[in-house]
């Protein structure tokens, strides 16, 4: 049984992840962070810009899917989130 | 070479199609919506029309010319969806509280609807997108020529836009959705996102794994500078691109149609978060490998624009070319479609409407606005094609349409600053959004839109070059000097910048009006209030029927029908509403202010009648709101009434508790009183008989004699009080019959012969000739009778004591009086005779008899009767007991029960 205060303290964090996920984004995608993409350098053959800004972009892609869904139940009134929130 | 036949046939096939989605979902979805095409991933995939033939085509070709340049247009996007939380769940849910229907609309509305910027962001929205189209018709003829050869491609083009056209009218403005809401059409559209992602990544492997030999063979050789582009990549022009794309997804009508006003449900926009970014993703992974195969295996001065169709077909495989431009036509037709229904909706209800109402004669246009609206919107929509079109033939199909993409970003991005101020910022004005609005609008004009012609409109190519008149600060691409920047950072630099600036400025020097103050604070606090209530009147009906829904919320239905049928009547009309003349304002002003009060009324009232100045569904808020106060305040007076009535009540029965304590008080005093009498004497006498042993026999058994009478006398007390109690509390029902008064007093006066005898009493007995039925429990009736007449006879000092009985029946009572000559009882007595242990009768001979008359009385109570004392006409006194005369029922006698 997940106490009221204590679920609002994992909402708030929940939404706290969502901003440090943009932030995150903002900071990879743009320079002056972007430009450690500019090492002429490969990864398995690949070059290494293009690994970096791929693997950046499916980083948000898996931070937001797995933010989506405890974001989404966050909005929901408190007393019957307790009974069917499954993610916590 | 596919031959233009089997390419139609597979086009119109492919459209039919479409359709044939289109129009079962319609109808379905009336009749009975289908629960997976409401899904989240039918949302997402309507938002992909993000990804248009320019993201088809232009992409692969963006890579080849500017490197890894092209992914900032999904990046934006990407960022913007991730941080849904924070602009795009509140963008949708305004858009659902207040039913937009379209950027237009929810920027104007946010500034107190404001025609002025309505018309504003509607023209800016199509001069935006309408080079946009143009860019999607191009693309279509193109790979439509490259696949049959020269053809001529304007009618081609024509052909094509006329296709979506009627396609879009057809599914587009079915019906007037309250909500704007196109099934049919985002089904259509789900499907073609599927197939160009298809499509798309289906070329993808063939380049890669097919044409090379694997991502290995692609890669080898190429230089990072290649795969990065020329220059700085990651510079300024980077961050704009992004900026751009970022605000293109929120700011492009077709964006915003798919995202804000298509949206069934908010929960969908969670799951667009992480799957438009997936999608956007499989878009573009593929587009590098095949940009670089393109470049290494096609004849130099191919178009990189077209790789993804000239690649399978250089290499002879007809399906996939078919595919991918079935794949490129997907992109480029759901584009046009959502593009045009949004501009179309933009154009009808902000454009078309009000100029359409104000021309015409108020009769014609009060019974038929819907008509008038999707007639508007059907036009609307061959119109924004037409333009499209007329701009393709009028660009000759240039290659300068590939930056058309772009610049159709920084046009829509000058909605942003209006945009995010307006719902985030509560002292935005509508002056700072026009001015803001203005100022980015002519600065976007002036530095990117008409220098794109390269002097063919408007702006000559010497201005374009040399500034006008010469001026070199004034050129368009490095205004004020600011030459140092790649034009299109330039231009979002100067008109995003001015824009925002101006719009914060202006608002800051300006004082929003009332009805802007209430809108902004139900935009920017949309989270707290509850949204606006459903109501499925669009904001362009004629002004009686806004007064009569408004009416009908305030007065309730019934009299808002009256009161409107009234005022009908008094202008002539049989049936409908009556026309909005002053007379009628001013009435249901008045009657209005009689629930609201006279100011709230006056405001609702002219703001409807006066024009539209906020949307009803407000006014509706407002007056939901007063209603709401109004009952409030209405069920706090009651309940302050009912707490005084409550505490009445409670003031009166505390006084009786406060009666009844000190009659229980008395009543104990009383009881342990009459006990003590008999305890005393045991008492005494026991220690008698323990301590004094010299006492004789006939003394000692006279003690005991003593004690037993006195040990007799208390359990009769302790039986009589536990017999009055439960009398009184009505714990023992009597069972009654139907019995004769006459001979229950003859077996009473049987019973107590003895006694009488014994007293020297005489009873005299004067009965009823007839039978006096009545209701009675036969032994308790005796007990009472003989209670009373052992009194009359204990208590009568007379000489020659006598005793009268006489029955009668006397207005539907019986009576049964019993008289004795001995004075009877002091009229002053009479009333506390009942009472237990009362005085009147412990002063008499006998101290044990005190709750011989009480109880008398509980029985004939508990019996449906009484028990009186009368005083007769020579002021004595005597006992009478009372029944309601008993119907005769001498076969059934009346089944035992209760006290009924």
């Amino acid at each position: 049984m997940i106490d009221n205060a204590d679920l609002q303290l994992a909402r708030r964090k929940t939404r706290d992840r969502s901003v440090a996920l943009l932030v995150l984004g903002i900071v990879l995608l743009m320079p002056p962070m972007v430009r450690i993409a500019q090492i002429d350098t490969t990864v398995f053959g690949l070059p290494f810009a293009l690994v970096y800004l791929f693997a950046a972009w499916g980083l948000l892609v898996i931070g937001a899917a797995l933010l989506a869904r405890p974001l989404r139940d966050s909005e929901k009134p408190i007393a019957s989130a307790t009974s069917d929130d499954t993610t916590g | 070479m596919l031959s233009a036949n089997i390419l139609l046939f597979v086009c119109l096939g492919y459209v039919a199609l479409l359709f044939a989605v289109a129009f079962v979902v319609d109808w379905r979805t009336r009749r009975k919506p289908i629960r997976w095409l409401q899904s989240s991933v039918i949302y997402t995939l309507s938002i992909s029309i993000y990804c248009t033939s320019w993201t088809f085509y232009g992409a692969v070709g963006s890579a080849a010319r500017n490197g890894l340049e092209f992914i900032t247009i999904y990046l934006g996007p990407t960022l913007v969806f991730i941080g849904w939380w924070w602009l795009l769940r509140k963008l949708v849910r305004i858009g659902r509280a207040h039913r937009i229907t379209s950027i237009a609309d929810l920027i104007s509305s946010r500034y107190g609807k404001s025609p002025s910027l309505a018309v504003l962001v509607t023209t800016i929205a199509v001069i935006a997108i309408t080079p946009y189209i143009a860019l999607q018709l191009q693309s279509v003829t193109n790979s439509y020529q490259v696949i049959v050869g020269n053809n001529d491609g304007t009618t081609t083009a024509f052909w094509i836009a006329a296709g979506m056209a009627l396609f879009t009218i057809l599914f587009g403005t079915r019906n007037l959705d309250a909500n704007e809401r196109h099934h049919g059409v985002v089904a259509a559209i789900a499907l073609e996102a599927i197939v160009k992602l298809l499509a798309l990544i289906a070329v993808g492997v063939f380049a890669t794994f097919i044409v090379a030999d694997g991502l290995d063979d692609v890669f080898a050789g190429i230089s990072a500078e290649t795969i990065q582009g020329a220059g700085d990549i990651f510079g300024p022009r980077w961050i704009a691109l992004t900026f751009l794309s970022a605000t293109a997804i929120i700011c492009l009508p077709r964006q915003f149609q798919v995202t804000v006003v298509e949206n069934i449900e908010e929960r969908h926009v969670a799951t667009a978060s992480w799957l438009f970014p997936l999608y956007m993703l499989g878009m573009t992974v593929f587009i590098v490998p095949i940009a670089l195969v393109g470049q290494s295996v096609m004849p130099s001065g191919s178009n990189p624009d077209l790789y993804v169709l000239t690649l399978p077909l250089a290499e002879n495989r007809n399906e996939l070319a078919m595919l991918a431009f079935l794949g490129g036509f997907s992109s480029a037709t759901s584009m046009v479609i959502v593009a045009a229904i949004a501009a179309s909706t933009m154009v009808s209800n902000h454009i078309v409407m009000p100029v359409a109402l104000r021309l015409l004669p108020a009769k014609a246009v009060s019974g038929d606005v819907r008509n008038l609206l999707l007639t508007s919107r059907r036009f609307s929509i061959a119109a924004i094609l037409g333009l499209g079109f007329l701009y393709f033939y009028l660009s000759g199909g240039s290659d300068a349409l590939a930056a058309i993409g772009l610049i159709a970003f920084v046009g829509v991005a000058q909605f942003l600053p209006s945009l995010i101020g307006g719902i985030f910022w509560r002292s935005a004005t509508r002056a700072g959004a026009i001015a803001g609005l203005v100022v980015g609008f002519a600065l976007w004009a002036y530095t990117l839109f008409l220098p794109s012609f390269d002097g063919h409109f408007i702006l000559s190519a010497g201005v374009i070059n040399q500034g006008p008149f010469g001026i070199s600060l004034l050129r368009p691409e490095a205004l004020f000097g600011l030459d140092h920047f790649d034009p299109l950072v330039h231009a979002v630099v100067w008109s995003v910048g001015m824009n925002a600036l101006c719009f914060v400025v202006f608002s800051a020097l300006t004082t929003p009006d009332g009805l802007e103050r209430l809108q902004g604070a139900l935009f920017v606090d949309v989270y707290k209030s509850s949204g606006g209530s459903a109501s499925n009147i669009s904001a362009e009906v004629a002004d009686t029927e806004d007064l009569f829904v408004l009416a009908q919320r305030i007065l309730g239905g019934v009299p808002a029908k009256k009161l409107f049928d009234e005022m009908a009547a008094s202008q002539g009309i049989k049936t409908g509403l009556p026309h909005p003349t002053d007379a009628v304002v001013a009435r249901l002003e008045r009657e209005l202010a009689g629930s609201i009060g006279a100011a709230s009324a006056h405001a609702m009232v002219t703001r409807i009648a006066g024009g539209q100045t906020v949307s009803i569904t407000e006014l509706i808020d407002i007056a939901d709101e007063t209603q709401q106060v109004l009952e409030t305040s209405r069920q706090l007076e009651e309940k302050s009434a009912e707490l005084e009535r409550t505490a009445q009540q409670l003031r009166v029965v505390n006084d009786r508790l406060r009666t009844l304590d000190a009659q229980k008080d008395e009543f104990l005093s009383q009881v342990s009183h009459e006990l003590r009498t008999p305890m005393t004497s045991i008492r005494s006498f026991s220690e008698i008989l323990m301590e004094e042993h010299t006492i004789t026999d006939d003394d000692r058994a006279r003690f005991v004699h003593i004690i037993h009478d006195e040990s007799l006398r208390l359990t009769r007390l302790l039986d009589e009080i536990l017999d009055i109690n439960r009398l009184e509390a009505g714990v023992s029902k009597l069972d009654l019959t139907q019995l004769d008064a006459n001979a229950a007093v003859k077996k009473a006066l049987e019973t107590i012969a003895g006694m009488t005898r014994s007293a020297g009493v005489t009873v005299r007995t004067e009965l009823a000739t007839d039978e006096l039925w009545i209701r009675a429990n036969n032994d308790r009736l005796r007990q009472v009778m003989i209670n009373v007449l052992s009194n009359a006879v204990k208590y009568n000092l007379a000489d020659k004591p006598e005793i009268l009985v006489r029955t009668a029946l006397v207005d539907g009572f019986v009576q049964i009086d019993i008289i004795d000559n001995g004075g009877g009882v002091p009229p002053e007595v009479s009333t506390s005779i009942f009472d237990k242990f009362a005085r009147g009768i412990r002063t008499g001979r006998n101290h044990g008899a005190g709750l011989g008359l009480p109880i008398s009385l509980a029985i004939m109570r508990a019996m449906n009767g009484n028990l009186t004392i009368e005083v007769t006409a020579e002021n004595t006194t005597f006992f009478r007991l009372s029944f309601e005369h008993a119907l005769i029922r001498h076969r059934a006698p009346a089944p035992a029960q209760g006290t009924a």
